[in-house]
This record gives C-alpha cells, sequence and structure tokens, in this order.
C-alpha cells in the first residue's frame, strides 16, 4: 500500500516516471465537474498509493495560482521561483501526514503564503545587516532583490485591461490577492483560495462578495459599464 | 464607494450579496488574462518543482538562496543566460557559491564552485539525467564541466561523520 515504488528509486527513475504523464490523458477518464481542490486531493490519495501521475498533473496545473500567491506577498521572481518549488518539495513530504486530503488545495496556498511572508521578513533583515557592511555595497548589488516594485501594467497594450488593472490596484491589499487568485481559478475552488487569505467565508463564489462588488463600483466610476 | 478608511470588511457594498452574473464572469475573465500578461510563471519552474518533488525524497537540507548576480535585465528561468551569472547558497552550517560560465561552445555548462568553510567534502550535481560527484579541494574549491543544461541541485555531505547532507533550491543551467 505505501510501497511507492515511483519514489523508492534513483531520482533519475522517478524523474521518468513523474514526467510520463504529460504525454499520456490521464488514466481514469477524471470528471468535467471535477474540481481544482478535488484533483488535488486524489492526487496526494494516488501519491500514496506509490502512483506520481496524478500529483505531476497537478503541479503542472496549480503552479500559476502559488506563483501568484507568492508574488502577491511581495516577493521577487527569484525567491519566489525557489518558494514555489519548496512548497511542492513540502507536499511531497508531508504527503503522508495531511489528515484532510480534501484541504490540499488550501493547505498548498497557505504553506506558499507563509514561505513567502518568512522570505520577504528574512529579506528585509539580511538588507539591514548588508547595508551595514560598506564592503557588501560592490556594483553587482544592484541586481539584488529589492522587495519587487509590484507587477508592472506596462505590458498590458488594451485600453480596457489598463483600466482593469488600475481598478484593481485602487482596491485593499487583500482584496488585489483575493481576485488575482479567483481570476486563475474556476468557482467551486474559490472557497478554497479565500480560506487560504483567511478571508470570511461566502467572501466570494456563492455571492458576487465584496471584493468583486468594490471593483465593480470602480469600474463603473472609470465609465466602463459593459463588459460582456 | 466613498468609504475609503474602511477596512475590506467594514461597510457593506452595494451587490455583495447578489450573485455571480456574466459581467463578474467577464471581468474576472479579463483580470485572470492580465494576472497571466503582467506576471507570468517562470518558464521551466513547473520542471524545476517536479524535480525539486523528487529531491525531497532523498530528505536533505535545503539551502537557502542568499543571492544571484546576474547581468542585468535577465531574470534566471526566462531565458537563462550564462554571461558572469554567480549564486549565493546559505545554511546555518554551510556556504556555497557557484560561478556559471559557457563550456563546449555554449551548448554546455561550466560550473565552478566554492564551499566555505573551506573542507574537502564531496560535491554532488544532481540532475534529471543523474549524477556526478566530485571533492573540493582543501580550498574548498571544485568544478563540474559539460554539464548539461536544465533544472539542477548541488548536494553537499557536511564534515562530522554521519550522513548530514544539504541541498540548494533546484535552478536552472
Amino acid at each position: 500500500m505505501r510501497g511507492r515504488p515511483g519514489f523508492s528509486t534513483s531520482p533519475h527513475e522517478v524523474r521518468t516516471a513523474m514526467t510520463r504523464a504529460t504525454e499520456e490523458p490521464l488514466g481514469g477518464a477524471p470528471d468535467a465537474d471535477e474540481s481544482l481542490g478535488d484533483r488535488a486531493a486524489r492526487a496526494v490519495l494516488e501519491f500514496r498509493d506509490g502512483r506520481t501521475d496524478a500529483l505531476t498533473d497537478l503541479v503542472r496545473e496549480a503552479t500559476p495560482l502559488l506563483w501568484h500567491t507568492v508574488r502577491a506577498q511581495g516577493v521577487d521572481r527569484d525567491v519566489a521561483d525557489d518558494v514555489v518549488q519548496s512548497t511542492w518539495a513540502a507536499l511531497v513530504r508531508h504527503a503522508d501526514t495531511i489528515a484532510e486530503p480534501k484541504a490540499v488545495l488550501k493547505w498548498l496556498l497557505v504553506t506558499a503564503r507563509r514561505a513567502a511572508w518568512e522570505t520577504v521578513r528574512k529579506g528585509r533583515a539580511d538588507l539591514r545587516r548588508r547595508t551595514e557592511l560598506p564592503d557588501d555595497l560592490t556594483e553587482g548589488s544592484a541586481a539584488l532583490p529589492d522587495g519587487g516594485p509590484g507587477p508592472e501594467a506596462e505590458v498590458l497594450t488594451d485600453e480596457r485591461d489598463r483600466i482593469l488593472w488600475s481598478s484593481l490596484r485602487r482596491l485593499p491589499a487583500r482584496c488585489q490577492e483575493l481576485l488575482r487568485l479567483v481570476s486563475l481559478a474556476d468557482r467551486p475552488d474559490y472557497k478554497a483560495i479565500s480560506a487560504s487569505i483567511g478571508m470570511p467565508v461566502g467572501s466570494i463564489g456563492a455571492t458576487r462578495g465584496r471584493c468583486l462588488a468594490k471593483l465593480r463600483a470602480v469600474l463603473t466610476e472609470q465609465g466602463e459599464a459593459s463588459w460582456t | 464607494m466613498s468609504r475609503k478608511h474602511e477596512n475590506a470588511w467594514g461597510a457593506p457594498v452595494p451587490g455583495e450579496d447578489e450573485p455571480l452574473d456574466d459581467r463578474d464572469v467577464a471581468v474576472l475573465e479579463r483580470l485572470g488574462r492580465a494576472v497571466r500578461d503582467v506576471d507570468p510563471v517562470p518558464e521551466g519552474l513547473v520542471e524545476r518543482s517536479l524535480f525539486a518533488m523528487t529531491l525531497a525524497r532523498l530528505e536533505s537540507e535545503v539551502m537557502e538562496l542568499q543571492q544571484i548576480v546576474a547581468p542585468a535585465g535577465s531574470v534566471r528561468g526566462d531565458a537563462p543566460p550564462l554571461e558572469a551569472r554567480t549564486i549565493t547558497f546559505t545554511h546555518e552550517r554551510l556556504t556555497v557559491m557557484i560561478a556559471l560560465s559557457a563550456d563546449d561552445d555554449g551548448t554546455h555548462v561550466r560550473l565552478d564552485g566554492w564551499v566555505a568553510p573551506a573542507d574537502t567534502l564531496a560535491v554532488e550535481l544532481r540532475q534529471p539525467g543523474g549524477e556526478r560527484t566530485t571533492t573540493a579541494d582543501a580550498d574548498g574549491r571544485f568544478a563540474f564541466t559539460a554539464v548539461d543544461r536544465g533544472p539542477s541541485s548541488l548536494l553537499v555531505r557536511l564534515p562530522g561523520g554521519g550522513d548530514v547532507t544539504v541541498s540548494t533550491p533546484v535552478i536552472e543551467l
């Protein structure tokens, strides 16, 4: 039951096992109504049984959500790359101890978020220490992470996209984070996303919720009434 | 709308209790595209994550990425440039610094490394295609030549017996 053949062997063999899934459809035809949260639960249960294909698919599907979760905490791109990786690595280490598989998606989001905070906290401490050592202020230090200026909207060429983005930026930080994440997800997963960032139950999903209502109010102020 | 000093949950906002409608869906779809365009997921992050998961089974302690010094404008994972890239990793008992340069006309990578405190430690380079091992010299220096590009992690066996290892996060060579 817990043999986990794919992971008890060398990295090379495991790697082979983990990439194969991308070239084939899933073994048991997935239910069209299955949410990301459902797929995450299934992936961990299958992983416990030694099957890694569903987990590989989950990594492909959920990495964008983890990426934007981490970036929303003000982590620069290089460090965010490591935080996302280590979140997935932590899932592998804790796969046997996650008591409630249905909560795997929330667990991933919360783990990524906490790890992101931790790096931001450490980064500030390191920066303080480093700025006290003039020797370290070489030219190369110009490339140091600076906590990130926040995503820049210059890449948005469509006027409506720009209005939408600037409207989003006028909302409270947690609303921005919530809306950025749910915009990447399907409605059944809104609840797990809200819960992971400490939003009240029902903040979005069954109803429009406060954050989306605020965004629409700002858009209406901007004269953007028709979006359909 | 004028209650700018309220926190996110302070005052009810008109329409917040209504069901999601077509306009909400349209706004969220457009926002999703904008989020992906403004801050795209780095190329290769999925592969690096899968490799990190593989390495996680090996139970070594993962070092912390301390600093990347790269030519301005380059971001690891987007289009790995090799000119004069140095990366520093730290652990409470060890620091590893590596410098990357092109090898074999740029098809491969040369990795020059240095462990501190200096010691003749076994250093392993792990890639999806397999592992290579070398030993740092008395000054803590080590090197791997003609390394394949792709997700990679270094693993160092700490001195003092036992089988304590630390590894770097997965980086893209």
